[in-house]
Formats: structure tokens, sequence, C-alpha cells
């Protein structure tokens, strides 16, 4: 469902051109749970960026669900975000104004959802992962896992073909850590979601099905 | 539907930042206070001076000597009060005239002296000028030479001060004269046409007022047009009857069509300066939402990068920030109406005028305070939507 052909990406810092990404390629199959090991420093934000259509590569050909998508618009890489991409992040990214509910509820907004529905689906993801009694709490009222876990419903709220993982368990203390990584195995293996974890963390990547390992700009199939 | 959201979400955020929003809307109440307070004291100072010349009528017209007075040969001749009592009958447009002077004085009563002035007038001043008595009668045509004399508002309160209880009868010293009063005039508001004296001073016969200030002229006329009477044939045969009777003598007409103009244009002067002070204030108020609009973007670098992440396009983060800016000036111009409608109520209650909202005013309020929110909401808002998503989500 996603394929990287000879993926480069370069950022221009001051006078030299620096090289992040030098070449990569790989390819995700659907209902796969990959992780992406390396390093901080190695580039696999980057990629993540990239795969997340949050940045459009140098180079390279970007295949999304069978097609091309490496130079797409503002507005098109939008809309994929929005419909096709479920981001889950290491500092949860909730915003603090509104409630659990209302941050499931948020990508919903920008595909014009009426609020009745909104709400229904919102509810459903919370109970997904276990934090129905906890909606109407601002995340400020919540704890690390407990954010995690409205995040992780968040990105699953516009049922997307794919969910990234940008160091999820990078904020939270072991148990915790585990506690969110049973459940991205429980929704990889009873839901059939897509999954790809970035995390620097070895004992991450060892549950998962499939690790690649990224290292000075490139990618090892571990 | 997003709209809808857009504007729930606008509301919320500025909730959610009371102090910066009550600060970001002082500008805008203050600039949208003063243009209604403006354009509404301007309505009501217009109103009022029209209504003061339906009260006198339309029919009338005054004149003095024009400043190049006579262009004829030999002897000099000024405005006599025998050519302005006659001046009728010579010009059929006009029913009839009321000449008068003009003094200054002192009025000297129980060991108390006053200044008033005094004004020399006829019989016919007291229709013309629509004026009523309270007391006793006018001065007549009669009391050629008398030392004759109706008193207006404030001198009746001064006697009354000093115990005169019977005030007809009662003789006052002016000028080292001995008058006595024969009526009291009720209080009238003054205007362009009626002289502003009325209510101050004392009204005498011209003749004597003349006879005391060794003048053989009187100062102005006021001249009423017959029911069908035409304004400007009135003017050119007021004209032609000086130039005949008083050796040439030019005269400066003024109808009270011409004062309604020119009153007119000046209350436009006036309103336009007000306005443009209104609009400065109102472009320093936007102004200062921009910059709130600025800081609020620079703050929320990390939720705009969030909701990108989410799927909002770049329209979406324009228009979110565009509605708060567009809400921070409605509810600042809505304020702001209520504050001018307040205010000019205060000043049109302070100059005792009839107060009365204008319908411009309040819609003008509303479009200008809106415009200037798109206005200075738009850089902003541009700002926050051009925000790059990947580094706006780093921001802290």
């Amino acid at each position: 469902m996603l394929k990287l052909a000879d993926i480069k990406k370069s950022y221009r810092l001051g006078p030299v051109d620096v090289n992040v990404l030098k070449g990569v390629n790989l390819t995700v199959e659907q209902g796969e749970l990959l992780s992406v090991v390396g390093t901080s420093g190695c580039g696999k934000s980057t990629l993540m960026n990239i795969m997340g259509f949050l940045d459009s590569p140098s180079s390279g050909v970007l295949y999304f669900e069978d097609k091309d998508a490496s130079y797409l618009t503002d507005r098109q890489l939008s809309i994929i975000r929005n419909q096709k991409i479920g981001f889950v992040f290491q500092q949860f990214h909730l915003l603090s104004r509104l409630t659990a509910l209302e941050n499931v509820c948020l990508p919903l907004i920008y595909r014009g959802m009426d609020k009745h529905q909104r709400f229904r689906i919102a509810r459903d993801m919370l109970a997904k992962v276990d934090m129905s009694g906890l909606k109407d709490h601002k995340p400020t009222e919540l704890s690390g896992g407990q954010q995690q876990r409205v995040a992780i419903a968040r990105a699953l709220s516009g049922s997307p073909s794919l969910i990234l993982a940008d160091e999820p368990t990078g904020a939270l203390d072991a148990k915790v850590g585990q506690d969110i990584m049973n459940l991205f195995l429980d929704l990889n293996r009873n839901h059939g979601n897509t999954i790809i974890i970035i995390t620097h963390e070895p004992g991450v990547a060892k549950q998962c099905k499939r690790a690649v390992r990224m290292r000075d700009g490139m990618l090892y199939e571990d | 539907m997003i709209l809808k959201n857009i504007f729930i979400e606008a509301l919320r955020s500025l909730w959610g930042s009371k102090q910066r929003t009550v600060l970001a809307i002082v500008g805008i109440i203050i600039g949208i206070g003063s243009v209604i307070t403006m354009v509404s004291v301007g309505t009501i100072v217009q109103e009022e001076v029209l209504n003061q010349f339906r009260e006198m009528g339309t029919d009338i017209l005054t004149f003095t000597k024009g400043k190049e007075t006579n262009t004829g040969r030999g002897l000099k001749v000024g405005l006599r009060l025998a050519d302005s009592l006659n001046l009728p009958e010579s010009c059929p447009d006009v029913k009839n005239t009321a000449p008068y002077t003009h003094l200054n004085g002192t009025l000297k009563f129980g060991g108390k002296r006053m200044e008033i002035p005094a004004l020399g007038i006829t019989e016919s001043f007291k229709n013309i000028n629509k004026l009523t008595l309270t007391e006793g009668r006018f001065i007549s045509d009669l009391d050629v030479f008398m030392y004759y004399c109706v008193i207006g508002e404030d001198v009746v309160k001064k006697l009354q001060k000093l115990g005169v209880t019977d005030l007809v009868g009662t003789k006052v010293n002016y000028k080292d004269r001995l008058f006595s009063i024969i009526g009291v005039v009720a209080g009238v508001s003054e205007n362009k046409i009626r002289p502003g004296d009325i209510n101050r001073g004392i009204l005498i016969p011209v003749t004597t007022a003349m006879r005391i200030s060794s003048n053989h002229e009187v100062e102005k006329v006021i001249a009423k047009l017959t029911p069908k009477g035409d304004g400007k044939a009135a003017v050119s045969q007021i004209k032609r009857y000086y130039k005949t009777v008083a050796n040439g003598l030019s005269v400066q007409v003024q109808t009270a069509e011409e004062l309604i103009r020119q009153m007119q244009t000046q209350m436009r002067m006036f309103t336009l300066l007000l306005g443009i002070i209104g609009c400065i204030s109102l472009i320093v108020g936007g102004v200062g939402v921009m910059n709130v609009m600025l800081v609020s973007v620079s703050e929320r670098k990390k939720e705009i990068g969030i909701r990108r992440a989410l799927g909002a396009r770049q329209q979406d983060i324009r228009r979110q920030f565009l509605a708060e800016s567009v809400i921070l000036c409605c509810a600042g111009g809505i304020i702001g109406i209520m504050i001018g409608i307040g205010a000019s109520y205060v000043v049109a209650r302070f100059f005792d005028w009839g107060f009365l909202i204008s319908n411009i005013a309040v819609v003008l309020g509303v479009t200008v305070s809106f415009v200037a929110g798109v206005f200075f909401g738009f850089y902003p808002a541009r700002q926050a939507a051009r925000l790059n998503p990947i580094d706006a989500l780093r921001a802290e």
C-alpha cells in the first residue's frame, strides 16, 4: 500500500546542502506492523514526515495505494493526511483547550462531518482504547499514558489506511509504554490496522513483525 | 458545516484568552464608539438646526448694510428706519419688516448693577420672531421715544432675586434713563435669524434706542414674505428698493434657505472632520487587533501544526484566524455602537437637544467593524496558513 522508491531529501542549511535521506526504498503491505529503528539524527523523522505527507521528497517516487503521490499540492496533501493517515506523536499533541472527546473529533471536522456523527465515531474510538470513562476530561487532567490513548483514538477516528507513530512510547515510563505497545499490537492483530512505528528503542522494534534500521540516510532490513 | 465549526472554535479560543481578547477589543471599541458618537451628534445637531427653522418658518430673510455702501453720488445714506418700515409698500413679495438695533449698557436696580444688552425694536418684531408674553404688553408702534421696556427671562430671574414681585410697572435704570417695565417676554431658543439677546436683555422702542445711541441707522432688518412670496424675487426687490431710496445703498440679504444651506455645508465639514478622527482611531484599533492576532498566531504555532497534521487545509487555518479577528472586531464594534449611542445621548441631554439614534451610524458601525476585522485579520491569518506544518509541529 505504501512504496518508497529511491526517496531523497536534502535541506539547504546556509551555504551547504544537507542530504538527510540518500535513496530510501521501502514497501509496506496492507496489515503490516513495521518499526523503523535508528538513532536520533539518522533521518527517521524526515522519513516519517514524507510517509505522513507532511513533507515532499526532493527526488524519488512515493506510491500510496498504488498511485504516485510524490509531488502533490498542499491541498491534496491535506486531504490525504485527513483521510488516509493517522498520526501518533511522542508528545501526544492534544489540544489542551478541548476535551478528550473533542480532540478525537478533530480530524472529522475537516471532513465536514456533522456533530452528531462525529461524536458517535469519537465515542466508539475512545471505547476501543479503553478511555470511555474519561471522555470529558481535558488533556491536562489525564496521565501521559491516558493522553497517548486519546491520541491513538484520534488517529483511528478517521479510519485511516495507515497509522504513523513517532516514538509513541518515548515520553512514557516502561510499564505504560508497554500498555500502549500492546494496544498497537492489538489494533494490528485484531483490527487489521497498518501501523508504522518510528522508534529508537530496540525493545519496541522487537515486538513488531518487521523492523527496518535506518542509518545515515539509508534503510536496511533487519 | 465547517464554517459553523470554525466560528465556534474561534469563539472558544477567544474565550480561552479573555485578557488578550479584551485588550484587543479596546481599540476597536474606542474607534467605533467615536465614529458613532460623531455621526450621531452630527445628525442630532443638524436635526436641531432644521427644527429651529421649522419653528421660525423659511419665509423669513434678514438684511444688513452691504460692505460697499453708497455707490451713488452725493450724501451717503445708511439703513434708515423709515426706509425699512416703508419697504413692504414697494416690494410686493415682502409682507412686513422688523428693523432693530442693538445697545449695550448697565442696568441699575436696588443698588445692583448688571451689564445687559438692549434691542431697539418695533411692534412687528413680536410676530416675526414668534414671541409670546407671559405678562403685560409688548412694545407698540405708538411708543415712540417712550422709556418703556419689555424684559427677557434672564432679567426676570435677576430682578426676582432682588425681591421684585410685581414686574410690570417696576421702574429700572438703564443707561441712566428710567424705564418702566411694561411686559415680560417668554424665553425663546436662539437661532440664526432671531437676535440672541431676547432672553438676556431688554426690548425697548427702536426710536428710543436710536435717540440714546445718537445713531440714525438700524442695524439689521428681518423681513417676512407674503404667503405666496418668492425668496429670490424678494431679494432683488429689496436690493432695487434701497438703490432707489437710499442713494444707491447696497444691502446684503440672507434668506432662510441660504442659511440652512450654509449650515448644512458647515455640518458636512464638521462630520467629515470628526469622521476622519474616528477613522484614525479605528486604524489604530485595527492595528492593535492585528498585533494581537499575530501574537496569537505565534503562540499557537503548535496548534496550527497539529491541525495541519490532522488534515486542516491552509484555507481552514486561514478562515479560523480570520473568524477570530472578525468576531473580535464585530464584538468591539457592537460595544462601540452602544457606547457611541450612550455618549451621543449624554451630549444631546447636556445641550438640551432632541436625541435620536442615527440608523446610518449603526449600519456604518457594524459594516466598518466587519471590514476592519477582515482587513486587519487577513495578514495574521495568511501568516498562520502559510506556516510549514513540520516547523509548526516542532514549535514550543
